[in-house]
């Protein structure tokens, strides 16, 4: 029988020791006498301040001079007596603010929590490490006067319209259609992977599925102000070439990159080096070595034979070559112009030692021409911003510009012909704050000031096309975009101008932890 | 003109180790402890102007050039500077100057932040989660940073140690000889209303209540039917409107006739190149405002 009244025994004090420290864990003693104290001052502070007044009121009431400076007196005296009061409760408030807030250890009782069999728990960061991450939904609701052919009229330009992707992104920046569309929705993630890398990473989610649009690292700490980022990026030449969609001025590409590098601009794989010498003025140099992918400079295809075309049915094989295949340099320069405004001025130049084209329109496998050669493209670029010192974004203003040139220098494969295309683009845009959060646009573009094309010694030009936008954006918050934006474009196709207008409604948000914009 | 720029660039490149520190400040306030603390024995660079939202401004090329000579940056912090500080840092190819290294100094982790562990959640407005940021409104607080500044400047700068603690305890003596005649003047003001959350560490140091702000919530702009509310709720009360000069007026005039509440408009930050004296104004400035409410 006594082992029964062991267990219970045991049980109890088992409970108890269980009990025990939860008890120790509640408010300590002296905190207590603490509040206690301050609820004390409190209370006999209303009190005086009740007599105060009073008193203050029958200060003002007329009375016996003596009275009257008996009152004075006590009024004082009262009036001295609360400045105590507060200082004795100041006093107090400091010294309990400097206490931990958590429980204190009573000295000399240890309030360990359950010794008995060691704690299984873990000590750990839960998911404090995670990096910081954004989303940022893009909807837009369309229209056009051509049927929903506007992105494909572009596609088609005179001059431009030979070197289009063939089904190279699941996704496009330009081409929508009629009614609602759900844009790529960029998914970021940024943090510093140690005291030498941060890795930023944005994917861009489509309906179609995920695409890395830029993965890569940067170092953080390389003496003389040097910075190598590796991995996927957005090319630093150019103005716009770096921005994402979400931070355009317009729901659209501008013309001349959409044009001469594509939606996305220079997105590609490789290394970076940029520098910036200690100088009293802004000025970054850098250079990049990139893989060469981009369909419209840099187009790989790679060592693949087609059947021939000529009489002795030869076949037409394109060239092997290794990556990296594209090398870019940039400068940019800015000078001090003080709080309100700020200057850039850039100069990029990007060249490729393959660009190749297979042109198989009527697509029997069997293409018209298969072209091998070289791509290159030089820019300069301007960017001017001016912050007023109005509230919400009333009184900014940008102005930006960019000019770009490209030259393809391509053989056509199993003749002795070659083809050189020389083409450029230009964009000027600025937008204003007219009202707090509401922001005017306009933008003008322009792709074909130089539109030619020297096949086999026979040169062939052709037009400019042209397109005018305007775009109302409404800031709701920092996190938030609304923006109305109608386009006119007059574009070349087979030497007849088509015109199209379009209009966009556009809502852009952000949630989470997004990093500021670089400028 | 190239040989020139190349000459320049090697010239800057071979100054000797052995000159000034260079420290920049990310605002006014935190110049003003820069220069209490070290006076003229560093090259002082301010990055915003006291006329602009501290919240707002972009990262711009000259915030880098500034970066990427600075030995000590010196920050508010507390995610006030976050729409351009990292951005800034990010294109300052400055190791030396990055959060986590002795270069970089953030105010706000050097002491205890008020209105901190609220929920991070953006429908109520552009929220600081972490507390609230504008530190430099509450002087005893800035003494505390002056000190621990003084600190790092010292491990910067060991020949400098005396100066720098000379410093951060004047700053703190002229703080404290303050002190009394800020509270006494203010004490019996009934009542303030803000635009945003940026005056309230002097309030609570005044002990004076904030009856609302002018935004609906922070970083939103006034609408009618907020300022209806806020009238309808204090009519009858005394207090004073306060608002910072680049903060619009609409809101608070609309209020001060409204309520009959004297209205006060003043920059939120000394201005650039401010000494410690010139600081202390500053704040004597927001104190009448604080007090003009009784």
């Amino acid at each position: 029988m006594k082992s029964p009244l062991l267990i219970v025994g045991a049980a109890v004090a088992l409970a108890f020791a269980l009990a025990f420290p939860v008890a120790a864990q509640g408010v300590p003693v002296d905190r207590k006498a603490l509040e206690e104290k301050v609820r004390a001052l409190e209370a006999k502070q209303e009190e005086t301040t009740k007599t105060l007044e009073t008193l203050k009121a029958s200060v003002g009431t007329p009375a016996p001079a003596a009275a009257h400076a008996e009152l004075q007196r006590q009024l004082e005296a009262i009036e001295k007596q609360q400045a105590e009061t507060r200082a004795a409760l100041e006093a107090i408030r400091k010294e309990m603010s400097q206490r931990p807030p958590g429980p204190i250890e009573a000295k000399g009782l240890s309030t360990k929590s359950f010794p008995l069999f060691g704690s299984s728990g873990q000590v750990t960061s839960g998911t404090a490490f995670n990096p910081s991450i954004s989303v940022i939904p893009d909807i837009v609701y369309y229209r056009d006067n051509v049927k929903g052919e506007a992105g494909e009229i572009v596609e088609e330009a005179d001059g431009f319209h030979g070197a289009h992707a063939e089904e190279e992104h699941g996704h496009e920046h330009g081409g929508m259609s009629q009614g609602f569309n759900l844009r790529e929705t960029e998914i970021a993630f940024s943090a510093s992977v140690d005291a030498y890398f941060d890795v930023f990473a944005l994917f861009a989610a489509s309906e179609e599925g995920l695409e890395a649009e830029e993965v890569y690292f940067q170092t953080r700490r390389l003496p003389g102000g040097f910075q190598i980022k590796g991995g996927k990026f957005l090319s630093g030449i150019g103005y716009a070439n770096a921005q994402h969609p979400h931070q355009w001025d317009f729901v659209d590409q501008n013309l001349a990159y959409e044009l001469l590098l594509g939606g996305h601009g220079l997105n590609e794989k490789g290394l970076q080096v940029n520098w910036i010498p200690k100088l009293p003025f802004y000025l970054r140099a850098g250079v990049e070595l990139l893989q060469g992918e981009n369909e419209k400079m840099s187009n790989y295809i790679g060592a693949e034979e087609f059947s021939g075309r000529t009489e002795a049915d030869e076949p037409r094989e394109l060239s092997y070559q290794s990556g990296p295949r594209l090398f870019t340099g940039f400068l940019k320069v800015g000078p001090n112009l003080g709080y309100a405004s700020a200057l850039q001025l850039g100069v990029s130049y990007a060249s490729s030692n393959t660009h190749q084209e297979v042109h198989d329109h009527d697509g029997d496998g069997n293409p018209e021409g298969v072209l091998d050669g070289t791509g290159e493209l030089w820019g300069v670029d301007l960017v001017y911003k001016y912050d007023s010192p109005r509230e919400y974004g009333a009184g900014d203003f940008v102005f930006q510009t960019e000019y770009l040139s490209r030259k393809r220098d391509l053989d056509i494969v199993g003749t002795p012909d070659t083809a050189v295309f020389k083409q450029d683009g230009a964009y000027f845009q600025a937008v204003y704050g007219v009202l707090p959060r509401l922001q005017l646009g306009a933008r003008y573009d322009l792709a074909g000031l130089t539109n030619e094309r020297v096949r086999a010694g026979v040169k062939t030009e052709y037009e400019t096309s042209k397109r005018w936008t305007g775009a109302l954006t409404f800031n709701p918050t920092e996190f938030s975009r609304i923006r109305a934006q109608y386009n006119r474009g007059e574009v070349f196709v087979g030497g007849e101008k088509e015109t199209y207008d379009q209009f966009f409604l556009q809502v852009q948000l952000s949630i989470g932890a997004h990093g500021a914009h670089k400028f | 003109m190239k040989k020139s720029l190349l000459a320049a660039a090697l010239l800057a490149a071979t100054v000797p180790a052995t000159a000034a520190l260079n420290v920049v400040a990310t605002t006014s306030s935190m110049g003003v402890l820069v220069k209490s603390v070290a006076g003229d024995s560093v090259k002082l660079t301010i990055l915003a102007p006291p006329d602009r939202d501290a919240h707002m401004l972009q990262a711009r090329p000259s915030m880098m050039v500034a970066l990427r000579n600075a030995d000590l940056l010196v920050s508010v912090g507390a995610e006030l500077e976050i729409g351009w500080l990292p951005a800034a840092l990010g294109g300052a190819n400055n190791g030396r100057v990055l959060p986590g290294t002795p270069g970089y100094f953030e105010a706000a982790a050097q002491i205890e932040l008020i209105e901190s562990g609220r929920a991070a959640d953006r429908s109520q407005g552009d929220v600081h989660p972490m507390g609230n940021p504008h530190v430099y409104m509450d002087p005893p607080r800035m003494a505390d940073i002056a000190e621990a500044l003084a600190g790092r400047l010292a491990s910067l700068d060991a020949a400098n140690a005396a100066k720098y603690q000379a410093g951060a305890a004047a700053f703190r003596k002229a703080v404290e000889s303050r002190l009394p005649g800020w509270k006494q003047k203010a004490s019996g003001a009934k009542g303030v209303l803000l635009f945003h959350k940026d005056v309230n560490y002097l309030t609570t140091l005044l002990d004076v209540p904030v009856l609302g702000y002018v935004e609906p919530l922070p970083g939103i702009p006034p609408t009618a039917a907020h300022l209806k509310e806020l009238t309808d709720r204090l009519k009858g009360q005394k207090g004073a409107v306060l608002y910072t000069s680049y903060q619009p007026g609409q809101g608070p005039d609309f209020l001060s006739r409204s309520l009959g509440w004297p209205k006060v408009r003043l920059p939120l930050e000394p201005a650039v190149g401010a000494s410690a004296e010139e600081y202390l104004k500053h704040i004597d400035q927001w104190v009448d405002g604080v007090a003009s409410g009784k």
